[in-house]
């Protein structure tokens, strides 16, 4: 539930979602759940001509299963927070 | 940073406003699927209406009509949500047919396994 809770936080920031195919889609995070399924609003995509298909996509819906990183910005992290709750979340787990 | 509160049990990314919507789905096996998401579970199963496949080599293209399709969610990467305003493909891009599709997709195939065998004829010079 940790990282639920943490992406929940992060909804409405822009972020950088890369795939295990290795597409990489930078897009605002519209929601999540508790799979780590994501919805992103705004949609790029990393390098548009490889991905020709991709071209008339602005929002998109995001398999939890399939995802190999997503990429915050360096401000959208607070270490502190996030480090308490894991303590606690060991603690209680 | 907050917890979970009850309303949150009911949080989920839900595929409900992508109802009736033209979508492409794509594949972990690297398919395009395109199509009207009609049902959908809490698996990422899908149902699409109207399904084709857009198989893409190089600059050709070409649908290839599939009807009514279930989609199994583990084979699900993305759902994306087409906007109707803009091209769904760029501009340069060649409308061919199927059998055209299939010889380019051959030709393609063709020369993948061609560097393939060449890199495995040069592996015993061990250059890394």
């Amino acid at each position: 539930m940790l990282f639920f809770s943490y992406f929940k936080e992060l909804v409405g920031k822009e972020v950088t979602v890369e795939l295990k195919n290795d597409l990489a889609m930078r897009g605002i995070l519209h929601s999540v759940d508790q799979y780590l399924n994501i919805k992103l609003e705004n949609t790029r995509v990393v390098d548009q001509d490889k991905y020709p298909h991709m071209s008339s996509v602005r929002n998109c819906f995001i398999r939890g299963s399939v995802v190999r990183y997503v990429q915050l910005p360096p401000d959208g992290v607070d270490i502190d927070i996030l480090h308490d709750a894991t303590r606690r979340e060991a603690r209680g787990g | 940073m907050s917890w979970a509160g009850p309303e949150d049990i009911f949080l989920s990314t839900s595929l409900a406003s992508y109802l009736d919507k033209k979508l492409l789905v794509l594949l972990r096996d690297g398919r395009k699927l395109l199509g009207i998401l009609r049902s959908f579970d809490q698996f990422a199963n899908a149902v699409l209406e109207g399904a084709c496949e857009r198989v893409i080599v190089g600059d050709l293209y070409c649908d290839i009509p599939l009807g009514l399709y279930v989609i199994r969610g583990e084979n699900v990467v993305l759902i994306g949500e087409l906007d109707l305003e803009r091209e769904e493909l760029p501009p340069h891009m060649i409308g061919v047919s199927a059998s055209e599709i299939k010889r380019a997709q051959k030709a393609e195939r063709d020369a993948t396994d061609l560097k393939g065998s060449m890199r495995k004829r040069m592996e015993f010079l061990d250059l890394d």
